[in-house]
């Protein structure tokens, strides 16, 4: 036993292998015992492959998602088990095509697929097939989660928040154009040229030319029109403004627009490099704050409340001190794409430059690879560090929208996506695709860097709330208040018992992944599988138990499906140490054991359980006052209080206005006595510019009985006794 | 976040109104007629909300009601009997940026109007409706509408109409995409107001119905719901009405009804005595006919015109062709 332990802490902490010992972890046939099941992906229905779906409605969707959609919709009664077989065929095969590299929309697939799943003579199939194909409703281009995906999609999510834009964009222009427009055609159909007789002619129409002296008809209409002509430099305006809008080049024309005028190609928003994209910044700014400005004063002119006097001065300097969000938002955003390993420094710099100074970009930043060369040596670290920095820094700047996220968990995230490249402000979108190059399909090496936490996903939404609890989201990730997400892993012994076991995914599981890492681990023999091996997981725990005499091991199979313990080197137990640190700083930045919040509950249960005591000794037969007793009572609203009713006598006319229902009966008969309130509803304006009848007879019409009429304020008027007695009833 | 600039511009030179900025003439309806109290609420609702006479639009049909438009100082359309509906249709579509009210009479909307009303519903276009019910044929001098209890005497029933009356809170409630509807009496001002208002900030179709006295021809109908409070229902509920104090002590018959449950609104409306008063369905999430079939085009004159001459040009046989054949193109 002893030299199995010795020889599993030699290579624990050396790497050293002695002979027979272990063998080496060469081939990649070998991977983490929780992957057993994903050995072959296109048996599994999964979130991919998308389709970036093309017009309306949801821009993208899993092919799983749309299968079950159409489903939902065509099966029912008999043939609704036929119908989801042959779905599920023709899924399977889908994802197939996709695997072996088949490209193109989705319709394109389709055809290919049908034509590979099954006889075509085989009717019900290709029933199925047809009536599935037609309940599809959408179409647009299929892709995997491949190292194509993260910047298709980002350019697809953002081309159809630009159309959106273009489209109000139009909308909103070709309204201003044409009212422009109408400013000056109204100006000439009232002046002198306007109203002639040619003019007045032409607009009558050829059937009743004959019946009219527009010679006569023009001299009236001059004679008698005011006509105060528009001021000249209004008149240069509305011409200067319609010029500006026409003249645009940040987006395309509308397909009715002004054909005539040729401005040039509209601008591309979509670059390559941050350097290029703040290049063009700059060189439109000008434009852009021309464009800016005609659209405010002609907003201002369509209300006829553009004044010189106030505004010239403004806008002779708007746009100085650049422009503010709204106006941005007018614009087109630029989609920046970048690889994350041909970042240079500068470049970097550059791109946190433009996200401070709000440059409205949504920048994408696709790292395919995880592991880099230690500067401290020739080995490999697993970090991802460039992406990573510069998505905290982004996060330290405050205003910027900011996600990251491996290329596995992008369509569960997509409505982050859409907030993110709808966000006014920049953005910033850091993706692992998991292309690492390994021979592993990359959706794995993707989604074992997001359960591992070496990518963890992560959103921080300025536009969320003021906080940090209502912008940063660890939504996403799995089991985000464990260290380490755990499954149940199931096999059977060598007796052909059922074990079953929780295991923790880590990030030595994502190392186990990788042929570039084998060296830190070896494989021991099944003879040597002694009680010193324990799980790498309890390496990792914050407060780790007696680990003497104990070394890391991880649970891994081969090509057969056959369970393998493999011993796991130090140096990447450390890592995955450094990798639980980074893990635990975001969780507390998503409040999930927060240090602060921990402190703080420790002392308000100190200071119950001091306030309890006193209360506890004084009536023992209480039961004990817990803080969540107390805290109901505190937040219980206090009582409504009745709003008084005035103090008034007995004696005195007065209306309930509040019922009052404006029906007009008693300021018909005196509108002197009973008037009006700014919420017409009726009160006695004066009790002596009436007679004490004019007021029972207004309360006996009073509909809805708020008039009371008091005591009469005049002796000596007659007939009081029975106007006294009829008054009884509204006192 | 500051204020945009050209927001700010506007703002500079906006005026705020006054209830009487909104009153334009005398108001010709009977006095004591429920009519006067619904202007009054919804010229309220006008001046609270700051509307701009100039943004804002009542269309109608014909009957007492329907001379709403007038007494509004803003824009207006008074329309034909029945067809209130359509025209605020037209106005929404092409004018989404107004504020769109109508005002309907029982006879208006249930009777020559009900088709364009089970209809509008369904559109679900942003607008705010009235139904001022007071059971009768108003301006036409009292015959039965479809709204008259059963054994109303009038001039084409004078033995007392035959057919149980219409409900129009269960119809309206009874088609799809409904997704506004309340009930408020004239005599009861300060729910009138709040109901209009709820009505008025929700988007979508949104239908009141608001049981109006007609003192000049049927003045007694109301008077035991006026007279005892118990036999009013107010429905309450924090997505709903809140009743001040001072209500609430005076109609004690009261349920908690939440406003997105559709079956117990279905059930509330078949009630007729108590009288319900509230919001019975109020669902923000049905999607307005005018946001799903936006074209994003500006219908101007040339558009139109455009779309026109496309369609003529389809038709036109040139003289030229001899052999009488449709040429491509001009
Ligand atoms: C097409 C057409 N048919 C009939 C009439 C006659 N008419 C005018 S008002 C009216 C009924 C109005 O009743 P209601 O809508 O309840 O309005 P109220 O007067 O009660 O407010 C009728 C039938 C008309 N004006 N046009
Ligand atoms: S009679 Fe009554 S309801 Fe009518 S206006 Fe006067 S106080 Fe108001
Ligand atoms: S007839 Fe009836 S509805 Fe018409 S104004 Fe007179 S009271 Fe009002
Ligand atoms: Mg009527």
């Amino acid at each position: 036993m002893q030299a199995e332990l010795q020889a599993h802490i030699a290579f624990h902490l050396t790497g050293r292998m002695p002979q027979g010992e272990f063998a080496a972890l060469t081939s990649s046939d070998l991977q983490p015992a929780i992957f057993a099941g994903y050995r072959d992906l296109t048996s599994l229905r999964y979130d991919f492959p998308l389709i970036l779906a093309r017009g309306g409605g949801q821009p993208v969707q899993s092919l799983s998602g749309l299968i079950d959609g159409a489903l939902k919709d065509i099966a029912a009664g008999d043939e609704a088990d036929r119908l989801r077989k042959h779905a599920l065929r023709i899924e399977r095969e889908l994802r197939r095509l996709v695997a072996e590299g088949a490209t193109g929309s989705l319709s394109k697939l389709w055809d290919l697929g049908v034509t590979r799943v099954g006889p075509k003579d085989d009717k019900l199939l290709q029933d199925s097939l047809r009536r599935l194909r037609a309940a599809l409703k959408i179409d647009g281009e299929v892709v995997d989660c491949d190292k194509t995906l993260p910047f298709r999609l980002f350019q697809h999510l953002w081309q159809a928040g630009q159309d959106r834009k273009a489209q109000n964009f139009r909308a909103d222009v070709n309204r201003l154009i044409m009212k422009l427009s109408d400013i000056l055609s109204a100006e000439f159909v009232r002046s002198k040229e306007g109203l002639s007789a040619e003019r007045l002619r032409a607009s009558v129409g050829a059937a009743h030319q004959s019946d009219f002296d527009f010679d006569a008809m023009s001299r009236l209409l001059t004679e008698s029109s005011v006509n105060v002509p528009m001021p000249e430099s209004r008149r240069r305006r509305v011409r200067g403004l319609l010029s500006t809008l026409r003249a645009q080049r940040f987006y395309a024309a509308a397909s009715d627009g002004d054909k005539g005028i040729d401005v040039g190609e509209p601008y591309s928003f979509v670059f390559e490099k941050c350097s290029d994209a703040v290049a063009a910044y700059r060189e439109r700014l000008p434009r852009m704050v021309e464009l800016a400005k005609a659209i405010a004063i002609a907003r201002l002119e369509l209300e006829s409340k553009y004044s010189e006097a106030h505004h010239d001065a403004f806008f002779a300097e708007f746009g100085d001190n650049g422009l503010d969000p709204e106006d941005l938002a007018l614009f087109p955003d630029y989609l920046i794409c970048l690889g994350a390993a041909d970042l240079a420094a500068s470049e970097s710099d550059l791109i946190l430059q433009a996200l401070a100074a709000g440059m409205p970009a949504k920048i994408v930043v696709q790292t395919d690879d995880l592991l880099e060369q230690s500067p401290l040596g020739s080995d490999y670290m697993i970090s991802g560090l460039r992406s990573k920095q510069l998505a905290s820094t982004a996060i330290g700047l405050g205003a910027c929208y900011v996600l990251q996220s491996s290329g596995s968990n992008l369509f569960r995230l997509r409505e982050q996506i859409l907030r993110g490249i709808a966000y006014s402000g920049p953005a910033l979108f850091s993706v692992f695709s998991g292309a690492s190059g390994t021979g592993v399909p990359p959706y794995l090496t993707a989604a074992a860097a997001a359960e591992s936490r070496a990518f963890p996903a992560f959103t921080y939404d300025p536009s969320a709330g003021p906080d940090w609890a209502s912008r940063f989201s660890l939504a996403g990730n799995s089991q985000i208040d464990l260290d380490w997400p755990q499954q149940r892993l199931e096999y059977e012994d060598a007796e052909q018992q059922l074990v079953s076991e929780t295991v923790a995914f880590t990030l030595v599981d994502f190392a186990a992944c990788d042929p570039r890492c084998a060296k830190h681990f070896a494989k021991v023999p099944r003879t040597k599988w002694t009680a010193d091996l324990v799980p790498a997981s309890e390496f990792l725990d914050r407060e780790p138990i007696d680990l003497v005499e104990k070394v890391p091991s991880l649970l891994m199979v081969d090509g057969d499906n056959r369970l393998q313990k493999v011993v796991v080197n130090d140096r990447l137990v450390r890592e995955a140490h450094r990798c639980a640190e980074a893990w635990r700083s975001l969780q507390e930045l998503g409040g999930v054991h927060n240090s602060h919040a921990a402190i703080l509950l420790e002392r308000e249960r100190k200071v119950w359980a001091e306030q309890a005591k006193p209360a506890a000794e004084a009536k023992p037969a209480v039961a004990e006052t817990t803080p969540a007793a107390v805290a109901p009572a505190a937040a219980t609203a206090a009582p409504a209080i009745a709003e008084a009713a005035p103090e008034r006598s007995p004696d005195e006319a007065y209306i309930e206005t509040p019922r009052c229902t404006t029906c007009n009966e008693c300021t018909t008969i005196n509108d002197k006595m009973f008037g009006y309130d700014a919420n017409k509803q009726a009160s006695i304006i004066n009790p002596d510019a009436g007679t004490y009848r004019q007021l029972v007879e207004a309360a006996e019409s009073c509909q809805v009985s708020i008039i009371h009429p008091g005591k009469p304020r005049n002796p000596a008027e007659p007939g009081l006794d029975e106007l006294i007695k009829r008054a009884e009833s509204f006192m | 976040m500051t204020i945009h600039a050209t927001e700010c511009l506007l703002r500079m030179h906006d005026q705020h109104h006054e209830l009487e900025d909104y009153q334009s003439g005398v108001p010709r309806w009977c006095t004591g007629c429920g009519d006067n109290a619904i202007l009054a609420a919804v010229q309220r609702l006008c001046r609270d909300e700051d509307l701009r006479p100039e943004k804002t639009m009542f269309v109608s049909g014909i009957g007492c009601s329907s001379r709403f438009p007038h007494y509004m100082k803003t824009y207006g359309f008074h329309g034909i009997h029945g067809r209130a509906l359509p025209v605020a249709e037209g106005i929404k579509m092409a004018r989404p940026d107004l504020n769109v009210f109508v005002n309907t009479g029982d006879g208006d909307c249930c009777s020559i109007g009900a088709a364009h009303w089970i209809h509008a519903i369904r559109y679900n276009m942003n607008m705010t409706v009235m139904l001022h019910d007071n059971q009768i044929y108003g301006l036409t001098k009292k015959q039965a509408s479809p709204t008259s209890p059963r054994g109303t005497k009038s001039n084409t029933t004078p033995g007392g109409s035959y057919l149980e009356a219409m409900q129009p809170l269960t119809v309206t409630l009874g088609v799809q995409n409904v997704s506004f509807v309340a009930q408020a009496v004239d005599w009861i001002p300060e729910v009138l107001y709040d109901i209009i208002s709820k009505a008025f900030k929700h988007k979508g179709f949104s239908f009141v119905r608001i049981i109006q006295r007609c003192p000049e021809w049927l003045p007694n109908t109301f008077e035991p719901w006026m007279q005892d409070p118990l036999r009013t229902l107010l429905l309450t509920h924090e997505n709903g009405l809140t009743l001040s104090p001072n209500l609430s002590k005076v109609y004690k018959t009261q349920e908690r009804h939440d406003p997105m449950n559709i079956n117990r609104a279905r059930e509330i409306a078949s009630l007729q005595d108590p009288i319900p008063v509230g919001i019975l369905y109020n669902n923000p999430n049905v999607p307005c006919y005018e946001d799903i079939h936006n074209i994003g085009q500006q219908r101007s004159t040339r558009y139109i015109k455009a779309g026109l001459e496309a369609e003529f040009d389809k038709f036109t046989i040139w003289p030229q062709a001899a052999d009488g054949k449709i040429q491509p193109g001009a």
